[in-house]
């Protein structure tokens, strides 16, 4: 183990010690021992059993076998596209959103949606919080939901009527096709069990949010059929109070670390929502997504919802693997949905189609 | 210092570094590697000859091992990874030694606890100080003081290499990897060259993975050899790849061949990065790459995300960390003759200003070429896959120079062969 000392994740005040009485490998540190290190370096015997236990974890690899996760983080392409081919999606209710998606909302990775407001932010993050609990037979994930808001934007009424429609269309999808396992999953794909699948957490500011992001692991090992984890609107929290704005990138950026490790720990797609601010151009200003140009790495996918007069849009303004693309949707009563009522696809057996669908002009107010 | 035991270990850490001397002195690099083992040995006094026998054998792997081919496609072959000379440009710092009983003949324990009591405790510290001085008020014989400056400049000094030799080193360990894309490919004059960081820098969407990932696909089918994509942002998807890979063949049977010998790490902070970059040198050193085959290429994608958690605020330890993950690369690409690509994301100083890569001044050292990806401004709308790439950074090509790139190629165009929603 030649791993030199300057690279452990130890505290910088060891670090510095250490280099300054001559350590240099973490063989070295090993060899030497609990009490010769606090001899050494002047610590508490605590403190260099605790530093030669990080130095072990670290030499032997495989730190994180405590979560159980060492060996999803490892492996060839080959591994990764069978796992990336029987992972799923969550599906978005809105075919055409789902098809630039490259099938519906990734699982273990970001998806950030940035939109003006009362474009369907929110109202998308409530389908996608129903939607992730729909059973595998019927094309689901069969996951929970955590829903971090910062707005105070979620409407639990409105996640009833959205959850009441993706019942009814399961229950229409298993008379028309009359399985039993259908049957089966239908029992206890309930109203009251898709409430009970979303665990709301409101943080009402940066301090919160953070915190409640850095204890999100411990919650998703308790609860390991999350895969889904919203936050609803990154940007409030950061927004204003922020007079460092090289502490705001820093903090924003651990974040975003800490997220993907989340999203790829537990299985889980992590859906952020995002503003819009206005960048001035010399000769027209544009609007852009909120919180600067180095936030917009943080995610994997970003879409923004923008308008169009009165037609609303979704652009995949970022994809690992799809192209960009603009694609029009509508929210209805019932949720987040197709502009058109898609023609009948052999491909999608048209089952995007929502048959109790309300005329188009019937469209929700926005929160 | 003052450990039970280092005293009567210390002659046996005396003798076989003496015995390796007289042995190794004349090829001069290598005894600074066998040096050190015994050296750290004798410190801790434990579990000295098993360790020091491992650094021989790895050295002795090193040295004799072929070293593997280059691929078809490379201009130039390459030789063995060990050869003298690489290991004089890049040598391991001796940042702060502590004087100790056998490091050098003529230091005795005396001495060094004299020596110590007046505020000398590293190799630096004795180097860099008066030794008349030192001699007076530690009342030790100047004569002996001269002598071991003298043994510890030489063991701690680099060797000289000529220019020939270099020159020859060069012409048979470089390989130019083609990037798979025939532009980029220009614009690096034909590829990726091993030994050297390569950074590929741009706004959110500009296709840092995309070129990253064709890099992959390239060097994976087209020259059959073996990739390590660290991966920190989650951004690196299979079945893009996979999407690539079919564009340029189509054998199934190649096609996994190509995706097995892309390796892939997820490292989300920077000491997994190095906690990773350590491993894969102690598998290189030891040619433990059974698993691995030959290695030619590694993607770091992406290395700003990783250290700006760390910068920013108050604190300065993420320098430090920034500079030991630079180093890393740096000697990786050199001692064992690999590509290495990082990508990094570029700011402004003020909303009207140029594009500049991110990280600054100081990681602007670290990599030898440095490529700007742009999307077009005026095919933004039409959400093309054209982008523009200039190179901001080349110890060969005039920078400046533009050239277009296509990161659409393997889309697969037809919408429906996208998976489609079951069930639902």
């Amino acid at each position: 183990m030649q791993r030199e000392v300057g690279t452990l994740p130890l505290a910088p005040v060891l670090r510095a010690r250490l280099a300054a009485a001559g350590f240099q490998t973490a063989q070295e540190l090993l060899d030497t021992g609990p009490c010769g290190l606090s001899k050494e370096i002047g610590i508490s015997r605590e403190e260099a059993l605790e530093a030669l236990q990080v130095v072990r974890q670290e030499c032997h690899g495989h730190a994180r076998t405590a979560e159980g996760s060492s060996s999803t983080r490892k492996c060839t392409a080959l591994e990764l596209l069978e796992e990336e081919q029987s992972q799923g999606f969550i599906i978005t209710f809105c075919s055409a959103l789902d098809n630039i998606l490259g099938g519906g909302v990734q699982l273990t990775k970001i998806t950030e949606i940035c939109g003006a407001p009362g474009v369907g932010k929110t109202q998308l993050c409530m389908q996608l919080a129903v939607d992730v609990q729909i059973p595998e037979c019927f094309g689901g994930v069969a996951g929970e939901a955590v829903f971090i808001d910062t707005e105070g934007s979620f409407m639990v009424d409105r996640v009833v009527d959205i959850a009441a429609a993706c019942v009814q269309h399961c229950h229409l999808i298993a008379e028309a096709q009359q399985e039993e396992d259908h049957q089966k999953a239908l029992e206890t794909f309930s109203l009251e069990n898709i409430l009970s699948h979303i665990y709301y957490f409101r943080c009402r500011d940066y301090t919160e949010l953070l915190a409640q992001v850095y204890l999100l692991p411990e919650f998703l090992s308790e609860h390991s059929k999350v895969r889904l984890v919203v936050i609803d609107g990154i940007a409030f929290p950061f927004r204003h109070d922020f007079e460092d704005l090289s502490l705001r990138t820093r903090l924003l950026n651990g974040l975003a670390q800490q997220l993907i490790i989340i999203a790829n720990d537990h299985r889980a797609a992590v859906v952020l929502t995002n503003q819009m601010t206005t960048r001035i151009g010399q000769s027209q200003s544009t609007l852009v997504p909120a919180l600067g140009e180095s936030w917009g790495h943080a995610a994997t996918i970003r879409l923004i919802f923008h308008w169009d007069n009165s037609q609303r849009l979704a652009t995949l303004y970022k994809s690992p693997s799809q192209k960009e693309s603009t694609i029009a949707y509508h929210i209805t009563s019932h949720g987040f949905r197709d502009v058109q009522p898609p023609a009948v696809t052999p491909s999608t057996e048209g089952t995007e189609l929502n048959p109790r669908k309300r005329p188009r002009t019937e469209e929700e107010k926005q929160q | 210092m003052g450990e039970p035991g280092q005293g009567t270990e210390t002659p046996a850490g005396w003798e076989s570094r003496d015995g390796k001397r007289k042995k190794e002195t004349p090829a001069g690099w290598e005894n600074r590697d066998g040096e050190r083992e015994p050296e750290r040995g004798a410190r801790t006094g434990m579990g000295k000859g098993n360790r020091s026998g491992m650094g021989e054998s790895s050295r002795a792997g090193k040295r004799s091992g072929p070293g593997p081919s280059a691929g078809a496609g490379s201009r130039k072959e390459r030789a063995g990874c060990g050869e003298p000379g690489r290991s004089l440009l890049f040598s391991i710092p001796v940042a702060m030694v502590v004087l100790r009983a056998g490091l050098c003949p003529g230091l005795s324990e005396d001495m060094i606890q004299l020596l110590s009591a007046n505020g000398i405790r590293t190799v630096v510290d004795f180097v860099s100080s008066d030794l008349e001085d030192v001699a007076q008020k530690c009342s030790l014989s100047y004569k002996a003081l001269v002598a071991v400056r003298r043994v510890l400049l030489a063991q701690f000094s680099a060797f000289p290499a000529n220019g020939a030799d270099l020159y020859e080193e060069l012409k048979s360990s470089t390989a130019i990897l083609p990037t798979g894309s025939p532009s980029l490919d220009q614009l690096l004059d034909s590829g990726l060259y091993t030994g050297e960081v390569t950074e590929l820098m741009g706004a959110p969407g500009t296709g840092k993975t995309q070129l990253c990932l064709g890099i992959a696909a390239s060097v994976s089918l087209g020259l059959k050899q073996h990739v390590l994509f660290l991966d920190s942002t989650g951004g690196f998807t299979a079945s893009r790849l996979y999407q690539m890979l079919q564009a340029q063949t189509e054998d199934e049977e190649e096609q996994l061949e190509a995706l097995q010998r892309v390796r892939v790490e997820r490292v989300f902070n920077i000491y997994e990065v190095l906690r990773a970059l350590q491993e894969l040198r102690d598998r290189l050193s030891q040619q433990v790459v059974s698993s691995m085959g030959p290695l030619k290429v590694v993607v770091l994608d992406s290395v700003s995300a990783v250290i700006y958690p760390l910068l920013g605020g108050r604190q300065s330890e993420g320098l430090a960390l920034m500079m030991q993950l630079s180093r890393e690369l740096k000697t990786l690409a050199r001692e064992f003759s690999l590509a290495v690509v990082v990508t990094n994301q570029v700011t402004r100083d003020s909303s009207t200003g140029p594009l500049k890569p991110a990280l600054g001044r100081s990681w602007s050292f670290v990599p030898s070429t440095r490529v700007l990806l742009e999307s077009k401004e005026a095919t933004r709308e039409k959400c093309s896959t054209q982008r523009a790439a200039s190179l901001a950074k080349s110890p060969r090509q005039p920078t400046g120079i533009q050239v277009e790139l296509d990161i659409g190629n393997g889309d697969v165009l037809d919408p429906s062969l996208v998976t489609p929603t079951q069930g639902l």
